[in-house]
């Protein structure tokens, strides 16, 4: 997850920004998101697990 | 003014610019990172050929499932379109699953999904290429 997260987060901060500093900052804000998503939402899923 | 005044008085269309977009749009497609490079972005070709390349060599290697086009029903077909985003990476992913793809077990369902994403990141790279070829996007 934490590969993906990193990857798309890379990509994305290449898309939408141009200076390299705004980049830097959109990569790490959106890899934190989409890490604290993808730990919310498993621990979310976990009651109805079993 | 009329209506056909004011059509008359528009600047024709530059299909020159636009026919570029679209070849450079298909590059992108083909090449990840390609459709950037034609047009001397360097840091945004190379991190889409690296990024696109990363996903699909991990999720080949993870033996993701990588559609074909007789996949049956319709989530294979889109699986097949996400996985045909990829360009040319489709057949180097094709060359590493020599084994064929694994997905009993959880490794090879997140390959997949790796495989999906990659694909459907270098279309929206290819269409980034022809938005800034059309001098819309910086």
């Amino acid at each position: 997850m934490l590969l993906f997260a990193l990857m798309i987060s890379i990509a994305f901060g290449f898309l939408s920004r141009r200076r390299p500093l705004d980049r830097v900052k959109y990569i790490a804000w959106s890899l934190l998101l989409f890490l604290l998503f993808g730990i919310g939402i498993g621990w979310g899923m976990y009651p109805f697990s079993r | 003014m009329t209506d056909e005044a004011q059509i008359a008085a528009a600047p024709p269309r530059d299909n020159k610019r636009e026919a570029r977009a679209i070849a450079f749009c298909v590059a992108g497609w083909l090449v990840p990172g390609l459709g950037h490079a034609l047009q001397k972005m360097w840091g945004r070709a190379i991190t889409f050929f690296a990024v696109v390349g990363v996903l699909v060599f991990v999720g080949a290697g993870m033996r993701g499932n990588l559609f074909n086009s007789d996949g049956g029903d319709a989530f294979a077909a889109l699986g097949y379109l996400a996985d045909l985003g990829t360009g040319g990476f489709y057949l180097l992913a094709k060359y590493i699953e020599v084994g064929g793809p694994d997905v009993s077990h959880a490794y090879g369902d997140y390959g997949t999904r790796f495989l999906a994403a990659a694909g459907v990141l270098n279309l929206l790279a290819a269409l980034h290429a022809y938005e800034a070829a059309r001098g819309r996007k910086a």
